[in-house]
């Protein structure tokens, strides 16, 4: 690997509770942090998948009330978040925990600014004025249907952006009672968002030490597993390396700025509503393809990353950037005869070749970094677009 | 809001019995061992005089409680820590993580390995109590559950093991 | 790469790194809301010139409340008392803990007293006993071994009551750790080769230890990467900038790796070789690294071979059979104990025999072992050894290690 030059940051706040009865230690780090009595927040398909029986075993014996709130929207707003802080102040609660993914908690940290302050520090905050308030205790239970930035500094609430690394959940925890199946394209979509993000960091021109090692722990898991868990869902052990690789990933994200493929995916997924991880795996083999033509050294262990010790070592050191592009085109490959409907390119999503170009203007203008070509990125899309894997 | 509601946690009384259970049966084999294996005996005597532990499970429940009398000896002192003065805590920080420890599905090294115990207490007498609870274990149970209770089996002598799991058993249930 | 059935991983203290990491303490301490801190030394690191470059760097935009910079190499409750009397009459509203482990250590304890107004700080010893946060505690090491910029513990004595408090509360942990490479500039060659092959031990226990967890893996591969690349070469060239920067990442990564997977036998017998006997902890790590390896490799044979790929890189990995990895790295961490003994001048110590005190005597007489032996089953990291080790174990092992000759495989029982 290589060595930073620059002076770097790192910052990952989270306690981490991954496996086998995870959710039981909930009372007990609630303790920790002082609280007692926890709001959950939920959404009415999980809630109806039996989620709040799984919560209320899990709190069993603890002596705790805890409150459910199951009515999560896909697209929560400032109105929801103002009733939940009547609510949340009304009954006495003292610590928030999401269960779910995107929504879930872009809502929990958004109240959790509101209760921890009041509910116009929202828009302070997105008008960028700095948080002053420590926020309450905020723990996030993950499951394999996620945006990509539950465990990250960022949120969004209707047309409010909110960032401030204070939103970082104190407290994520993996268990196999709630990283339970999703559907196939679901599940592929979160994984290759975590895909992106692990690529994306390693090649990084910011990357550092600690950026690398959660990169490395992502892309390790989602190549040893992704495949497996969509042939066979019910692989539990996969499913919790799955949601546990997306964690690793938005973290080394987190402490990056966001890349050109992450970016664009975002961009593309908005003009035709697809999940955009999906679209991140269509545009990351081309992105690869362009960047190996340009020379830059520290290219050469992304296989490392994709491939693991044993087949990096195994390659010489000029082959192995092209090894990795073809190890994770191979896998899309796979993934598109095993996920039913996986799109192929991002003609299949219904994205017309003029529209390309309001893509590219767009990103370029707001979002994708500078230093990125408008050529380049037409070129991408334009790739991503005409080929068919 | 009709999505919202409050729920109170309930209880477990099933698992609270069992773990009630094997903890009180695990505080008298302790007694009992200590009258008979020499080891256990040892590490006893290297205790500070009056020494007393606990082995329970948080918020409130169940505990044993085992401590040296007066004499020197090891003594069972029951369930309830109240006017006790207890050197040394070990809790289990919920029930179910003491499910998986008296069913056997994690061992004693694995559930500290796995963050699920809080000791409370000086260290050295930690160790000598988990010394203690490994040879305990090979006791009470069948080889080759205790083969993956513990890290090493010992290789005792098959007559004497036995002889001594007759009393270890006879003292933990009966009181002999 | 391996998933336990269950784990927990937590380390949230800021990470900041770099040749003038030291720049941005004013940043981090206006986010934190602080103005006024107190710098927390002792005399050796302010005799090294240390302390002026700290406030070189931050004098023009921060106002030091006060410099505490006689922390004792055995701090206790009394220095923790004094230097908390000292926080409050200065109105100070942070610490900056610039030094190893002692001083690490009493700005934990005048954080608990300064923070929780505790006139009896043996009220918050044990587990759970701290509720809320400190305040902001910002952590500048100058070794890079120890790893205690990122731990949880601390360790107070009581020399009046002849008490040793320990404290374990994630509040404990410093809001930030520099580390920047003028910090490790001066240290001498033999304390350099010593405390790397602690932080070498941290990542090596973690990564085959019983607590393995994918974080803790994946900080430890780049610890021990680090530390192969550059722990011999800054040894022989103290000044080397770049591989100073290199060992300080290196021991702030393998000691995440070990406070979150916890260290095994090597420290065991370390400690109480240090207790008994008052040998240097990174000198007791690199002599019992070796024997660790050897004494757990039959339950761990793959996890260790594993290790080959960051000390030996690409090439020696792929050139070197799976049943032959381990023996490898066992034996690549002999060569560098040897390197670092030739690096150093000898003044590195390779095996017990070799360490001397300071007259110039055998710091560890032979028959000391049985005491080092004794003392060794009461310490805690046994627990999350792989394989098990009673009295006549641990005195094996000491004795190969005494001698310095491998350890014969027919004397490990299994
Ligand atoms: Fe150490």
């Amino acid at each position: 690997m290589f060595q930073p030059q620059k002076t770097y940051e790192f910052y990952s706040p989270t306690k981490v509770l991954s496996g086998n009865k995870a959710l039981e230690n909930l009372p007990v780090e609630l303790d920790g942090m002082n609280a007692v009595k926890p709001l959950i927040l939920t959404t009415p398909g999980l809630s109806a998948r039996g989620m709040e029986k799984v919560m209320a075993s899990a709190f069993g014996d603890s002596n705790l009330t805890i409150g459910v709130f199951a009515g999560v929207p896909p697209q929560p707003d400032l109105r929801l978040i103002r009733e939940l802080y009547s609510l949340y102040r009304d009954n006495g609660y003292d610590a928030i925990i999401a269960l779910g993914g995107g929504p879930v908690l872009d809502t929990a940290k958004a109240l959790n600014i509101a209760v921890s302050g009041k509910p116009e520090d929202l828009e302070s905050l997105a008008s960028g004025n700095p948080l002053t308030k420590k926020l309450k205790p905020l723990a996030a239970i993950l499951n394999l249907d996620l945006s990509g930035c539950e465990m990250t500094r960022y949120a969004s609430l209707g047309s409010l952006s909110l960032t401030s690394p204070a939103l970082i959940p104190d407290l994520m925890i993996i268990d196999p009672r709630t990283a339970t199946e999703e559907e196939q394209k679901t599940m592929a979509a979160t994984s290759l968002m975590s895909m992106t993000q692990a690529v994306e960091a390693c090649l990084h021109p910011a990357r550092n030490h600690l950026t690398d090692a959660y990169a490395y722990g992502a892309a390790r898991f989602i190549m040893e597993n992704i495949t497996n868990v969509m042939r066979n869902p019910s692989e539990r052990k996969g499913r919790l390396a799955l949601a546990n690789a997306a964690f690793f990933a938005q973290t080394s994200f987190d402490n990056l700025a966001p890349g050109m493929v992450y970016e664009l995916g975002m961009a593309v997924s908005r003009s035709c509503h697809t999940k955009p991880g999906l679209i991140m795996g269509l545009l990351l083999p081309h992105f690869l393809l362009l960047e190996m033509r340009k020379e830059t050294t520290d290219r050469k262990d992304l296989y490392l990353f994709i491939g693991g010790p044993e087949a990096f070592a195994g390659t010489m050191a000029e082959a192995s950037a092209r090894k990795a592009v073809d190890r994770i085109v191979e896998i899309l490959l796979e993934l598109q005869s095993i996920v039913t409907y996986f799109p192929r390119s991002i003609r299949d999503l219904g994205i017309k070749k003029e529209d390309l170009e309001k893509i590219v203007a767009h990103g370029s203008a707001a979002g994708v970094r500078g230093e990125y070509d408008p050529q380049d990125i037409r070129n991408i899309l334009e790739k991503a677009w005409e080929t068919r894997f | 809001m009709n999505e919202y509601k409050e729920i109170q946690s309930g209880s477990k009384p099933f698992k609270r019995a069992y773990v009630a259970l094997m903890l009180w049966f695990v505080g008298r084999a302790i007694e009992a061992a200590a009258r008979v294996d020499a080891a256990v005996k040892a590490e006893f005597d290297g205790l500070s005089p009056g020494f007393t532990f606990s082995l329970g499970v948080m918020p409130q429940g169940p505990t044993m409680i085992v401590g040296k009398d007066d004499q020197g000896l090891v003594r069972y002192r029951g369930w309830d820590p109240e006017g006790q003065k207890i050197d040394l805590k070990m809790k289990v920080k919920n029930l179910e993580g003491a499910i998986l420890m008296f069913t056997f599905q994690e061992s004693t090294a694995m559930a500290s390995a796995r963050n699920r115990l809080i000791v409370d207490g000086e260290v050295p007498a930690a160790c000598a109590i988990v010394r203690v609870l490994d040879i305990v274990e090979v006791y009470l149970l069948p080889k080759l559950i205790a083969k993956l209770a513990v890290k090493r089996y010992p290789d005792w002598s098959f007559g004497e093991k036995i002889r001594n799991r007759i009393r270890i058993y006879g003292g933990a249930i009966f009181g002999l | 790469m391996e998933l336990p059935g269950y784990y927990e991983y937590y380390c949230g203290v800021k990470i900041i790194a770099g040749h003038d990491a030291l720049e941005r303490i004013p940043g981090i301490l206006q986010d934190l809301h602080a103005r006024r801190p107190m710098i927390v030394t002792d005399k050796g690191v302010a005799g090294a010139g240390l302390v002026d470059i700290v406030l070189g760097a931050v004098k023009d935009q921060l106002t030091i409340g006060a410099v505490a910079d006689d922390v004792p190499p055995d701090s206790d409750l009394r220095v923790v008392n004094r230097l908390a009397a000292l926080y409050r009459e200065q109105d100070c509203d942070a610490l900056i803990a610039v030094g190893g482990g002692s001083v690490m250590d009493t700005a934990k304890g005048i954080n608990i007293v300064v923070s929780e107004r505790a006139d009896d700080l043996m009220k918050f010893s044990g587990a759970g006993a701290l509720k809320r946060p400190l305040k902001p505690l910002v952590a500048v090491p100058t070794t890079a071994g120890t790893g205690s910029e990122v731990t949880l513990v601390a360790v107070v004595k009581d020399h009046e009551r002849h008490l040793k408090m320990a404290f374990v509360s994630y509040f404990l942990l410093p809001n930030a750790s520099i580390l920047d490479s003028r910090m490790t500039l001066s240290l001498p060659a033999a304390i350099t080769a010593a405390t790397g092959m602690d932080a070498l031990t941290h990542a090596v226990e973690a990564y085959y230890g019983l607590s393995k967890n994918p974080l803790s893996d994946a900080t430890a591969l780049a610890a021990i990467r680090l530390i192969s690349g550059n722990l011999v070469k800054v040894t022989r060239n103290p000044s080397d900038r770049e591989a100073r920067l290199a060992m300080a990442n290196a021991a702030a990564l393998a000691g995440m790796a070990f406070s979150n997977s916890m260290v095994g036998m090597v420290h065991t017998l370390g400690h109480a070789t240090g207790s008994v006997c008052g040998v240097p902890h990174g000198v007791c790590m690199a002599i019992l690294l070796p024997y660790g390896l050897e004494y757990n490799r039959h339950k761990r044979e793959a996890v260790m071979g594993e290790l080959l790929f960051p000390m030996g890189g690409s090439d020696v990995f792929a050139g070197t059979t799976k049943e032959q990895r381990t023996d490898r790295v066992i034996a690549y961490v002999r060569q560098m104990n040897q390197d670092l003994h030739d690096a150093s001048g000898g003044r590195h110590a390779r095996f017990f025999k070799e360490v001397l005190d300071r007259e110039g005597k055998p710091a560890v007489p032979r028959e000391r072992l049985l005491d080092i032996a004794r003392t060794a089953l009461g310490d805690g990291s046994i627990f999350y050894n792989p394989e098990d080790l009673d009295y006549d174990d641990f005195l094996m092992v000491l004795e190969a290690a005494w001698e310095g000759v491998a350890l014969d495989p027919g004397c490990i029982r299994t």
